[in-house]
């Protein structure tokens, strides 16, 4: 876990840039820190690997003060990513991403076969290993450089703004990467973005900072576009937060009503074939064919998907598919809302969240619509 | 040298008209070639920028032309200049000259960015038009900073004319040596150093009231 | 007489086939003078310039510095070095050294100082130590400028050691200062030509090594050409 105590960091020419940030950011979890620019934000993230020294206050890594580490050392244990990818150009893939192991004095075959298993990791080709990195895309650079962040296998990994360079498409691309990563290896993630969208997409957590590193929110990504803790959040999320939810919200938070408790939806009924999967939806005693059965994957999709599916589906309820393909359950147009707005209407808004505590500010709990129909754990990626 | 102290104040008092015309002939070997190379890079810059096949052969040829030994290029030339003479000094020195403001010109003639360029030629600018109205401003900084790596580096050179007899201020260096006299050579090399410095303060200021807009572009050598 | 019969005298006499005035001999000369002169040049100017270049401190003093090393014409200083101490290899290195490390000393330092901020960012923050990065990345990387500021050494070296024959050095300048004295222009000529195509062969050779020497991924990029000027 890495810990701010009151950590400052005031330019010698006066300007403040961060001022007395008290923040916890939990082990194996994304932590998101977004805001303007000249927020601090990088600064902040800058503080972990001893790229910026605090000017007051301490940074705790699992309880140890990273000033007393030094600082190439404790860099070898922190990946580090950052927009550009910063890849030596003089070098090949390989011998980029085997930089930290090369460092820890390797021999040169165990890291060229760590640096080849991590190429993989990544999603790139084994051919791409001899290439120089002025012959990869933007992406594939960027996807070189969270390898050769990940090398050495470090607990924590500090991004900042790694995909702000590179187009939108592409930039999905690597989100959606970094997300399957995460939930194979569970790092320490620090993350420092602009981009709302990108900070709700991928944090677990996400603090939004106003200037000189101040927090104005700390909550879930749910939480955060449901309830901005005030209007300058709000401002900042952007006048659609509402609908944008759709898009960045996964689709595992809807409440999603199992098979086991019937397969009837709104007069039409699930048809499944032997391995569980679904044929389409049909109206009981009408012998005429099957309409499409619209379906989405819970871990996978985000409610957009799911909407969509129960738009499209004549009984207007989407079937929610496991990995295989088959039929878990079913949730309607009125469900996935939910899981949009969250519990509704607040009986009793939170306060702003305290910044020590990464679940202040979470959807209440004694909310009218009541556990069960909530997902257990809304944000256990 | 026993004894000898490298300066002695008496003789610079009574050689002071002497060393004065020993500048104004050293400026005018060293500098005039300047100009005219400043008046062939213009134009050849421009042809070079407009047909570029044209660049890479030129520069490959300045190229090699800048590395040769002055010495060596103003003895070649004396058959066909003469022994003693200016022009076989500023001959070279105008080749050399040129070899540095040509690609500063061509550089400063491409340092337009594509947007402002096509910006020109759709606001109905041809070719030529557009290179002298928009590109050439563009290259002054390139070019003031080019005339000053070009001129320091002639004031300097043509003191190697001296040694075939036609040298400015590089007379003082053989006077002295031949006498075993190091006054001469003394305010000789600071005569140089200063004439240069002046020239390059004075192109320093021509950049500001030429191109007020690039404070900071000069600096792209 | 036209230069067929100047270049015909001048490479068909004795003394240019064997002796202290035969060409190999003068070439060698030229060639161990000039080659002290970078050597030394490149043991000053290449250390002190990664040193201004990485920590940036100093590099406004580097560039005063070449101006004004610039503005040094070449015979004055050859001339004043050997009557301070003496004519010798010593008395000259002295010119040598001056004229050339100030060209390599400034594109040592462009180089180093011309590496991608963001590039060092990153390897600090992966965990190369500061000698690491700049031995690693920033070196490598400045390589071409580094050559480049080798090259113009060089050009600077030769011409110096050109000029140097007036003092009563060897060389090929020997030639084209002993033809001036006596009016003999086969030698002059032959000298200067000679100066010419040892000038020319040097060109070539870091044309080569510029071409070959330098890592795949660093030729990639476009050589930044440090334009320092010379004196000679």
């Amino acid at each position: 876990m890495i810990r701010f105590d009151g950590a400052a960091k005031r330019h010698p020419d006066g300007t403040i840039a961060v001022e007395g940030l008290d923040l916890d950011i939990p082990a194996g979890r994304t932590t998101v820190l977004v805001g303007p620019s000249g927020c601090g934000k990088t600064t902040i993230l800058r503080m972990v690997n001893r790229m910026v020294e605090p000017t007051a206050g301490r940074v705790l890594l699992d309880g140890t003060d990273v000033a007393e580490l030094p600082a190439a050392k404790l860099r070898r244990g922190i990946g580090y990513v950052i927009q550009q990818a910063g890849l030596f150009p003089h070098r090949r893939v390989i011998d980029n991403i085997a930089t930290v192991p090369y460092l820890l004095g390797w021999d040169r075959k165990k890291a060229r076969a760590r640096a080849a298993e991590l190429l993989e990791l990544v999603g790139l080709a084994p051919e791409l290993a001899k290439r120089y990195p002025f012959q990869l895309s933007g992406g594939q650079q960027q996807r070189v450089g969270v390898a050769r962040a990940l090398a050495a296998d470090p607990p924590v990994l500090l991004m900042d703004e790694p995909f702000s360079a590179v187009d939108p498409v592409v930039r999905a691309g690597l989100q959606d990467e970094l997300l399957r990563l995460q939930s194979e290896l569970n790092k320490t993630v620090l993350f420092v973005t602009h981009d709302i969208e990108e900070a709700v997409r991928l944090g677990d957590q996400v603090v939004v900072l106003r200037e000189h590193g101040h927090i104005a929110q700390l909550s879930d990504p749910h939480t955060l576009l449901t309830e901005p803790a005030d209007d300058g959040v709000a401002a900042f999320l952007g006048r659609d937060r509402g609908l944008r939810g759709l898009g960045l919200l996964p689709a595992r938070d809807i409440a999603v009503r199992p098979l086991t408790d019937g397969t009837r939806q709104g007069g039409w009924e699930l048809r499944l074939d032997a391995g569980g999967r679904p044929t389409g939806w049909v109206e009981p005693g009408l012998h005429a064919q099957p309409r499409p059965a619209p379906a989405f994957h819970p871990g996978v999709d985000t409610l957009r998907t799911a909407l969509d599916a129960a738009i499209l589906s004549p009984a207007g309820a989407a079937v929610a598919l496991d990995k295989d393909g088959r039929a878990t359950g079913i949730a309607t147009r009125e469900a996935i809302l939910a899981a949009l707005t969250g519990p509704q209407p607040a009986a009793s808004k939170p306060d702003s969240p305290k910044p020590d505590d990464p679940k202040a500010g979470s959807p209440n709990p004694d909310s009218p619509e009541g556990q069960d129909e909530r997902p257990v754990n809304s944000h256990g990626r | 040298m026993d004894g000898e102290p490298l300066v002695r104040w008496y003789w610079i008092g009574d050689h002071l008209a002497y060393l004065r015309d020993l500048t104004l002939d050293h400026a005018v070997i060293a500098l005039v070639p300047v100009l005219i190379a400043l008046l062939i890079a213009v134009p050849l810059g421009l042809a070079c920028v407009r047909f570029p096949r044209l660049y890479h052969p030129l520069s490959a040829v300045f190229n090699v032309v800048y590395a040769l030994p002055s010495l060596a290029v103003f003895v070649v030339l004396i058959p066909y200049t003469g022994l003693a003479t200016r022009a076989t000094v500023m001959v070279p020195l105008t080749f050399y000259a040129l070899a540095v403001l040509l690609p500063t010109t061509v550089d400063g003639l491409r340092s337009v960015p594509d947007s402002v360029r096509q910006a020109a030629t759709a606001m109905g600018y041809g070719p030529w038009h557009r290179l002298s109205a928009v590109e050439l401003p563009a290259a002054v900084p390139y070019l003031v900073a080019g005339l000053r790596v070009a001129a320091v580096s002639s004031i300097s050179l043509a003191a190697v004319g001296a040694l075939i007899g036609r040298g400015g201020l590089g007379y003082l260096f053989i006077d002295g040596f031949q006498r075993t006299f190091p006054t001469p050579i003394v305010s000789g090399i600071v005569l140089v150093a200063a004439l240069a410095l002046v020239t390059d303060l004075l192109l320093v200021l021509a950049r500001r009231l030429l191109a007020p807009w690039a404070v900071r572009a000069g600096a792209a050598r | 007489m036209n230069w067929i019969n100047w270049l015909n005298t001048f490479f068909t006499a004795p003394a240019r086939q064997s002796g202290p005035d035969s060409i190999a001999h003068r070439v060698g000369e030229h060639l161990v003078l000039s080659g002290q002169g970078l050597l030394y040049a490149a043991v000053l100017a290449i250390p002190l310039g990664l040193l201004i270049g990485y920590t940036g401190r100093g590099a406004v003093a580097v560039t005063a510095l070449t101006g004004v090393a610039r503005a040094l014409p070449t015979l004055g200083l050859v001339t004043l070095a050997v009557l301070i101490a003496g004519v010798g290899d010593t008395a000259i290195l002295l010119p040598l050294v001056a004229l050339a490390a100030p060209p390599l000393l400034v594109a040592t330092v462009e180089g180093i100082r011309g590496t991608d901020p963001e590039l060092r960012d990153a390897a600090l923050g992966t965990g190369l130590t500061h000698r690491q990065v700049l031995f690693q990345v920033c070196l490598p990387l400045a390589l071409p400028a580094l050559l480049a500021g080798l090259r113009t050494a060089a050009v600077q070296v030769i011409a110096t050691a050109t000029v140097a024959a007036y003092v009563g050095l060897g060389g090929l300048g020997r030639y084209v200062i002993d033809g001036l004295a006596t009016r003999d222009f086969a030698a002059t000529l032959g000298g200067a030509l000679l100066v010419v195509l040892l000038a020319v062969a040097t060109q070539l050779l870091f044309a080569v090594l510029i071409r070959y020497a330098l890592p795949r991924g660093v030729r990639a990029q476009r050589a930044a050409a440090v334009e320092t000027g010379r004196s000679s």
